[in-house]
This record gives C-alpha cells, structure tokens and sequence, in this order.
C-alpha cells in the first residue's frame, strides 16, 4: 500500500512536464493524461490478460501470469511523470509475467490485453529467470478512450527473448511505459508494431547495466487519417561490451503524424559499447508529417562505435514503375511498397514463425485502414 | 501462330524529357513470331525506347504512336500494359526490400495471367521448373526482390519473371550484360521457346553481338540519335562488331 501511496504521491508532486524537454516536445502530457486535468489520478478498470501458446498443443509450464506485482522498480532512467502515474492509476490492476529460469518454448508465447471500453490500466512486471528462450507476443486490444501500460522488471542472465508488442487498439489513447533492464549477455530484441488509436505515446527505455548485453529495438509504425502516434526510445549503455541498435520504420498516411525521438546514453566505464540507431520514414500524403530526432550522449571514449541517422521520403517512383510494369495496379503496387517497408524491421523482430504470425496482422491491419 | 497483325507497330515516334528530344522519328514493326535487335551506342535512345513502351512516367511523347497487336498502348498505365502482354526486362531493375520474391511472383503472375494460373501444383512446378533452367536455387523465394543481389542474379531473375508471365511481347534492355556465357544461352533458349513458332515477339537491345549468335534476330535495328538509320539481318551485328557506329553516323541517309 505504502508503494502505491508513493507513486501517487510522486506523481502529484512533479511539475507538469516543460515542452521544451526532448520527451515532451510534440506530444505535450495534457493531450494524453485520461482526463485533461493534470492533478487528477481517475480510476481505471483492470483490462482481461490471458496467456496462451501459438501452438495450442504446447503446455504453458513455467511460465504464468501472476496477479500482483513484486518488484519491479521503475528504473531510475525512465520519466517520472508517466511511470508514477501509470503505476498510481493501475494500483489494482498489477500482474507479473512469471518466466521460471531455462524456460525454453519452441512456439511463441501470447499475452492477450483485452482494454473492454472503459479506460484501463495495466502493470505488467516482466520477471524473466536466467538462460530462457522464448518469444512473447503483447496484443493490446479493445476500444477504451484510455489505456495506460507500464512495464517493469529484468530479462535474466543469457536469457533470449523475442519481445513483441502490438497496438491496435480501435480508438482512444494509448500511453505506453517500458522500464526493463537487460541482464548479463542477455539477447533482447523488443519490437513495436503499432497502427492501432487515436493517440499513442510510448515511453520506452532499457538499461544495460550487465556486460554482454545485446538489444535490439524495432519499430513498425502505420499511421493514417488523423492518427497520432508519438513513440520515444532511451538505451542506456551502462556496462561494457553492450550492443544495441536501434531501426524504426514509420509509413504515415492521411493527416497523421508520427513522431520518433531516439537516444543513446553511454556512461563513463562503458568500454566496447557499440550503439546505433536509424528512422525511416515514408510519408503516403502531402498532409502527412513525421519527425524522427535521433539523440546521443557519449560519456566513454573506447567504444566500437555510435552512430544515428534519419531518412524521410514519400514512395519511390521508380519502385512504383517497377512493380507496375509486372501488373500492379497504382494501389496494389503502394500498398506493396507500404508492407515491404514495415516488413524490413518486422522481418528482424523474431523467428520465422513470429514473422508469419506478424506479417498476417500487418496485411490485416492495412485492409482495415483502407476500409 | 502468327498472325498477320503486328506484335508490335510504332510508327513515327518523338518523344523526350524535360523538352530535351530523345526518340526523333522511330519507326519499327516486329510481326508474331520474330525477334528484333536494337543496337547503338550509350544515349543512342534505346533504353528510352524500351521504358516509352512500358510506359515510364517521365517521359514525354510528342508525336507517334505504339500499338501492341493492334492496340494503342500510348494511352494504357503502364500496369494495364503490362496485363496486356508488354513485358521489360529492366537494365538496371530496382530492389524492393522488405517484399520477399515467392509474394512478388506470385502477385504479379495473378495480375497478369489470373489467380489460378498463380496457385496449385500447375504453379508450382513451372516455378521450380524456371527455376532449375535457370540455375537458381529455391532459396531465393525467400530473399527480398533484388535487394542484395549480384548482377546475374539480377538479370535471371529478370527472365524468370519472363518466363512465368509469358508475355505477348518481351523487351530485353542489355539483359546479357551481367550474365556470362551460361547465363546468355539459356536466355537465349529461353527467348527462342517463347518466341519461335508463336503468336508473341520480342526485342532485344544490346551493346553486343554475343548474345544475337544464339537467338538469331530476324532484324537487327541500329539506333543513332533518336532514328533507326540502318535495319537488316543478323550479319548487321557482325559488321558493327567489326566497324564500330561511326561510318552510320557519317552518313545517317543509310536506312534499309
């Protein structure tokens, strides 16, 4: 009780957040708390979790959702305005992804979050055992005006995890949390596919403070009528020999925006550190808008290498005449061009199977778009 | 079997871009069945022949016309000409990262021939049959459409399209340049089953003579600034691999 106390009174004692902070820049905190009044910590419903296995005939052993959160502290890199108030306004709705070390599962894992239509929060604490192997969807779905999830916790010691998280919810506003550190030489690669709310503001920040660790950081975002979707990524290099990169592909039609900020952090000590990260957008209207701002904060000279890039454009004609002069039609061929473009990074989330699964969702999702 | 209309007709073509002239007068017919050349130097106008025909955006036809059997095909998207039998075999053909080459094939085979000509073990096995012709291993459904790809996988690649759409009329634009002695015979094998004996045409636009010794052209057309100045048979390719453009150039009036 006395945590929950402490996160609402945390929130309540911030500041509301100054534009001018590279998190808050284009989505100010007013446009995604639930109610507007910036004071107020609403109640929120629990939304329905439920876990299965791709592969129906696999048995869910050693791996549970647990009600309850134990541990879990939000890191002390992560934005202290919306983790506070995530984890005041999900102060009943607190579960743990419970992963029992050496858990091997050979189909991918699915984590159900079913939103219903009233706002709803969720604290998801990821407590992942050493040398596991497996691969976790996260679909978040439902039509409530406001989601709020919040993720805590640690991938264990030479765990390798495939970690996926979908957002199509069908309307409403979606603030997203990750506060997740990567233990030694740990394999983490943890993607974003999102094409789904009004709203979305994510927050996502790892922490490699064990040598060895490896993250990747994914992005496949689809943007369309007056959608906006807002997606901020922090890693920290805190140990040596940590790698990590960051691609994010956004296709963004219609009036949306989409908004993509990016920052490495490599600390003092942090010796072998190698870090990148990449935007890639494509604008589908001349009313469309991305921004991608990539950061870096380099406090350690012996590194393998840090580096950022940007790169905006509309659809390339010469693909297009390409794939017209092999009977696509105009729509066909941009609507290839679309998928071919958020497959690069969807391609690299996961195992042959995810992608599959992922590739499915993403042809659905573009037919729900244009209907 | 041939008929008598023409696979293709174009009959006084001007066209350009950014009101820069390219094509000043083209005239050239390839009735069914027969197998054109066009040679020329560097900016002679031949790949813009072949990208007018398929239609490329950027360019601008100011006067002439280009009739696919009988057709105008000035006026079709460029899709539409491709479904009504015009197939290019790009010089340069572009990658589409992120579109894996097993979906591409199969979509553009259903545009072009129908969705049952793009499924079933029909489909499948003059996929693997192409395939095999040509040399390329299955594991390439799964790469993404020339991205990463060497030169000669580019250029098979092209031709495997080819022969799966089994177009009314195949233009190849220097597909033998990347391709070595292997690589051209069995374009060549390919482009005389397709043509020879059928109601279908093609062009072949080279630098080279090499690859016209095994497909035999009917015509071989040479190209000097926009105009074809010379036509005639296939001992045309061996007298410009002995005495190179420049005596066409000097007296342009020379067309057969």
């Amino acid at each position: 009780m006395g945590e929950i106390m402490d996160s609402a009174s945390l929130y309540k004692s911030l500041e509301e957040p100054d534009r001018a902070d590279h998190l808050w820049r284009y989505t100010p905190w007013r446009r995604v708390h639930p109610t507007g009044d910036l004071t107020d910590i609403p109640d929120a419903s629990a939304p329905k979790v439920g876990l299965t296995c791709l592969d129906e005939n696999v048995a869910l052993v050693g791996i549970s959702i647990e009600e309850g959160g134990v541990g879990g502290e939000i890191l002390t890199e992560s934005d202290k305005v919306t983790a506070s108030f995530i984890k005041a306004v999900a102060r009943d709705s607190a579960f743990t992804l419970r992963v029992e070390k050496n858990f091997i599962a050979s189909s991918p894992i699915i984590l159900d979050i079913d939103t219903g239509d009233s706002d709803c929060a969720l604290h998801l604490t990821l407590d992942i055992g050493r040398n596991c192997e497996f691969e976790l969807i996260t679909q978040i779905s439902g039509s409530a005006p406001w989601t709020g999830f919040l993720r805590t916790g640690r991938v264990g010691n030479g765990s390798i995890l495939n970690d996926v998280v979908i957002g199509h919810t069908d309307c409403g506003t979606l603030l997203r949390v990750d506060s997740v550190s990567i233990g030694r030489d740990a394999q983490v690669k943890t993607g974003t596919v999102s094409s789904g709310s009004d709203n979305t503001k994510s927050d996502l920040r790892y922490k490699m403070a064990d040598t060895g660790g490896h993250l990747n950081v994914l992005g496949s975002v689809l943007s369309a009528h007056e959608m906006h979707l807002d997606h901020h990524i922090e890693i920290h290099h805190d140990a040596p020999e940590t790698f990590s990169r960051l691609n994010w592909h956004s296709a963004c039609g219609g009036n949306s925006r989409t908004v993509g900020t990016g920052m490495l952090r490599v600390s003092k000590g942090a010796r072998g550190a190698d870090a990148g990260q990449l935007f890639h957008n494509l604008l589908l209207s001349d009313k469309a808008k991305a921004d991608s701002i990539p950061e870096l904060e380099v406090s350690e000279h012996d590194v393998v290498g840090c580096g950022h890039g940007t790169a905006n454009g509309p659809v390339d004609e010469e693909q297009m005449f390409y794939l017209e002069s092999r009977g696509f039609d105009t729509e066909e061929a941009k609507d290839a061009l679309i998928a071919a473009f958020l497959n690069t990074t969807l391609v690299e989330m996961g195992s042959e199977t995810l992608h599959h699964w992922l590739a499915e969702h993403l042809q659905d999702e573009l037919d729900d778009l244009k209907s | 079997m041939a008929s008598s209309t023409p696979v293709l007709d174009i009959n006084d073509l001007h066209a350009g871009i950014d009101d820069t002239p390219i094509l000043r007068g083209i005239n050239l017919t390839i009735p069914s069945g027969e197998i054109h050349a066009i040679m020329g130097r560097n900016g002679s106008g031949k790949t813009t022949t072949a990208n007018i025909i398929m239609g490329h955006p950027d360019f601008e036809i100011s006067k002439g016309t280009v009739e696919l059997d009988g057709n105008d095909v000035l006026e079709m998207e460029p899709w539409e000409r491709a479904r009504a039998g015009v197939f290019l075999s790009f010089q340069y053909p572009q990658a589409v990262p992120g579109l894996q080459v097993g979906n591409f094939l199969r979509k553009s085979v259903a545009a072009i021939r129908g969705e049952d000509a793009a499924k079933g073990p029909e489909f499948r096995s003059k996929l693997k049959q192409a395939m095999n012709e040509l040399d390329i291993d299955r594991s390439f459904l799964a790469r993404y459409v020339n991205d990463g790809f060497s030169g000669g996988e580019k250029k098979r690649f092209e031709i495997l399209q080819l022969m799966l759409l089994e177009p009314k009329l195949s233009i190849l634009d220097e597909t033998d340049s990347g391709l070595d002695i292997d690589g051209i015979r069995t374009v060549a094998k390919g482009i005389n089953a397709a043509v020879r004996n059928s109601d279908s045409g093609a062009l072949i636009i080279t630098h080279y003579s090499r690859i016209l010794e095994h497909i035999q052209p009917d015509k071989v057309h040479v190209l000097i600034k926009g105009r074809i100045v010379k036509s005639g048979g296939p001992e045309l390719a061996l007298e410009l691999e002995d005495r190179g453009y420049d005596w066409l150039e000097n007296d342009p009036e020379q067309s057969a």
